[in-house]
């Protein structure tokens, strides 16, 4: 899930100027064609935004450090940053609201697919499941979302001045060729745990009979929806016209080309 | 007579596809689709759209060559629709389904309820109302497309069918499913609620009816010209003083009569989403009333009075 927006942020760009790329990189190059850009009221927005959200995934990450080293462990580091990353995550909420007002010109339902789905993991599973907390797979997600959305905010930043740092460029094209993978088995995992739980408890689930004649059994649905995670991932790589693939094969490339360097 | 020449490239790469010499001034689109179509046996007339600016609109069946803004010699633009499927064929395949898939449930089959209950009927009355009323429902639909409905479009895309197959027919079954389930609870408010709905669904289907009747009887046999419709003597027709699409208006208080009849939260669900797209359907039809007649009632909204 996080490396599927960057995913398609990648293809845009190479799709346009070839340069900077990502949301608002595409936003001002279609803008001097087409529209005019967000304003500059939007702009400043926009950026205080993305700051605020670089922000706060920088304090989970060093709430995720500081709790590691105080600890001596990896071990339950979910609780020492609970907190900020239900806060910050639920923000990204935010992010349809840009996409609906038109200030951020990416797809409503596609973003909101993304972003619905990191905030169900944080609320309805994580949350809401007590005992999947104390997984470690609760940190292979979290770290690889922290690691991502740090890089993908301050790209969103840095791009809406202008002033994109090739290292920050560099970073989100190509660390999540491993955050990618990381986001979505600590995802799945975590899921996986949260099963027999769900099924003991019977959590969020209506059985018959009740006056709406209506049934809902959260244990099949969350079944659902790791099965739902082969074809959106597929689908989020290879489409549209397997360009996506491209760019992330690409990118696997690129790195090996330059790994392969190091010894010559 | 002067013959005119036409050429047609392929919409995309531009590529010439057909030469045709010595077409008749008098000659229509569809008969130039004809030509096109023996020498490339494999794009019949349906598929093909035919256009003279390859981002521009597609020249319709009737238009005539010399009536074109082209020279003597005319380059058209070619674009694949794709495979086609019939209306007809589309329509019956869509409401056969949800009528046979509703009948599964209300018989209990096996391997749905569990062994207990296989073939076995529910004790409650209203249970049986709404499979009269769910399958008079599909009935209707499927008689009015075989016997009343004009389509102006022959054929739609062929992947439509998968798309909306699996809309109607999964619906049906999750509605079937709790509708028919022997763990049902009936209406909160007894008889009264069902009659009240009953009363409304059967008004609204009357309704559906007689706007279809009277969209058909503004379209001759075999054409397909738009006029806009007006109310007739029949009462239920009055409703186009207010709207454009009062068929939609209709279905969607059949569909409202139905949730409240059963009492179940998916019927409910089902309205909304057909309304949605139904509201979409209208505005879009609304639109192109506007743009077709200058002198369209100013008084009308789409599907809702004064409100949608």
């Amino acid at each position: 899930m996080a490396a599927s927006s960057s995913t398609s942020s990648s293809r845009r760009a190479d799709n346009g100027l070839g340069g900077g790329g990502g949301q608002q990189q595409q936003q001002q190059t279609a803008g001097s064609r087409r529209r005019k850009g967000p304003g500059a009221l939007a702009t400043a927005y926009l950026v205080l935004y993305n700051v605020v959200m670089t922000a706060g995934w920088l304090v989970i990450a060093v709430g995720l450090v500081r709790a590691y080293i105080a600890k001596g462990s990896y071990h339950n580091l979910y609780y020492s940053i609970e907190k900020p990353l239900k806060f910050f995550q639920t923000g990204a909420l935010l992010e349809i609201l840009h996409c609906a007002i038109g200030i951020v010109p990416s797809s409503v339902v596609l973003t909101a697919f993304q972003v619905m789905s990191r905030v169900f993991l944080t609320w309805a599973v994580t949350h809401s499941v007590k005992e999947v907390q104390t997984e470690d797979s609760v940190l292979l997600f979290v770290v690889a979302w922290t690691v991502t959305e740090i890089i993908r905010y301050s790209f969103y930043t840095f791009s809406l001045l202008n002033h994109l740092p090739y290292l920050i460029k560099w970073a989100r094209y190509t660390l999540f060729i491993v955050l990618y993978p990381m986001g979505v088995s600590g995802e799945l995992l975590t899921i996986y745990a949260a099963l027999p739980f769900v099924r003991q408890s019977g959590l969020y689930s209506i059985s018959l009979p009740n006056k709406y004649n209506f049934s809902f059994d959260y244990y099949t649905f969350l079944i659902l929806t790791m099965i739902s995670y082969i074809p959106s991932k597929y689908i989020t790589l290879l489409n549209p016209s397997t360009l996506e693939i491209q760019v992330y094969l690409k990118a696997i490339y690129n790195v090996c080309k330059s790994l392969c360097k190091i010894p010559t | 007579m002067k013959y005119y020449e036409v050429e047609i490239l392929d919409g995309k790469t531009r590529e010439k596809l057909c030469f045709l010499d010595k077409v008749e001034p008098n000659a229509t689109v569809a008969e130039i689709k004809n030509l096109f179509h023996k020498n490339h046996p494999q794009w019949y007339p349906a598929r093909q759209s035919l256009r003279l600016d390859p981002k521009g609109k597609s020249l319709k069946d009737e238009d005539i060559l010399q009536n074109l803004p082209v020279g003597t010699t005319a380059t058209i633009y070619f674009r694949d629709l794709g495979a086609q499927i019939s209306w007809v064929t589309v329509f019956l395949t869509e409401y056969a389904g949800p009528l046979l898939i509703y009948l599964l449930f209300y018989f209990r089959v096996p391997f749905i309820y569990g062994r207990k209950y296989d073939f076995t009927s529910s004790k409650y009355s209203v249970v049986h109302l709404a499979c009269i009323c769910h399958s008079f429902h599909y009935i209707k639909r499927l008689l009015e497309t075989l016997f009343v409905h004009r389509f102006s479009h022959g054929t739609m895309p062929l992947r439509n069918i998968f798309k909306n197959c699996t809309y109607y027919w999964g619906f049906a079954a999750w509605m079937a499913y709790y509708i028919n389930h022997p763990l049902y609870t009936p209406p909160a408010y007894g008889h009264e609620q069902v009659k009240l709905a009953l009363i409304l669904f059967l008004f609204c289907q009357v309704g559906n009816f007689s706007i279809h009747i009277a969209l058909r009887n503004l379209r001759p046999a075999g054409s397909k010209t738009r006029k806009i419709p007006y109310p007739t003597k029949n009462p239920f027709t009055w409703l186009f003083l207010f709207i454009s699409c009062p068929n939609y208006t209709y279905e969607v208080g059949s569909w409202i009569g139905f949730a409240i009849m059963t009492q179940c939260l998916p019927v409910a669900l089902f309205s909304l989403v057909g309304f949605i797209q139904m509201t979409i359907w209208a505005k879009g039809k609304h639109r192109s009333y506007l743009k077709e007649f200058r002198d369209y009632p100013p008084l009308r909204s789409p599907i809702i009075p004064f409100l949608l």
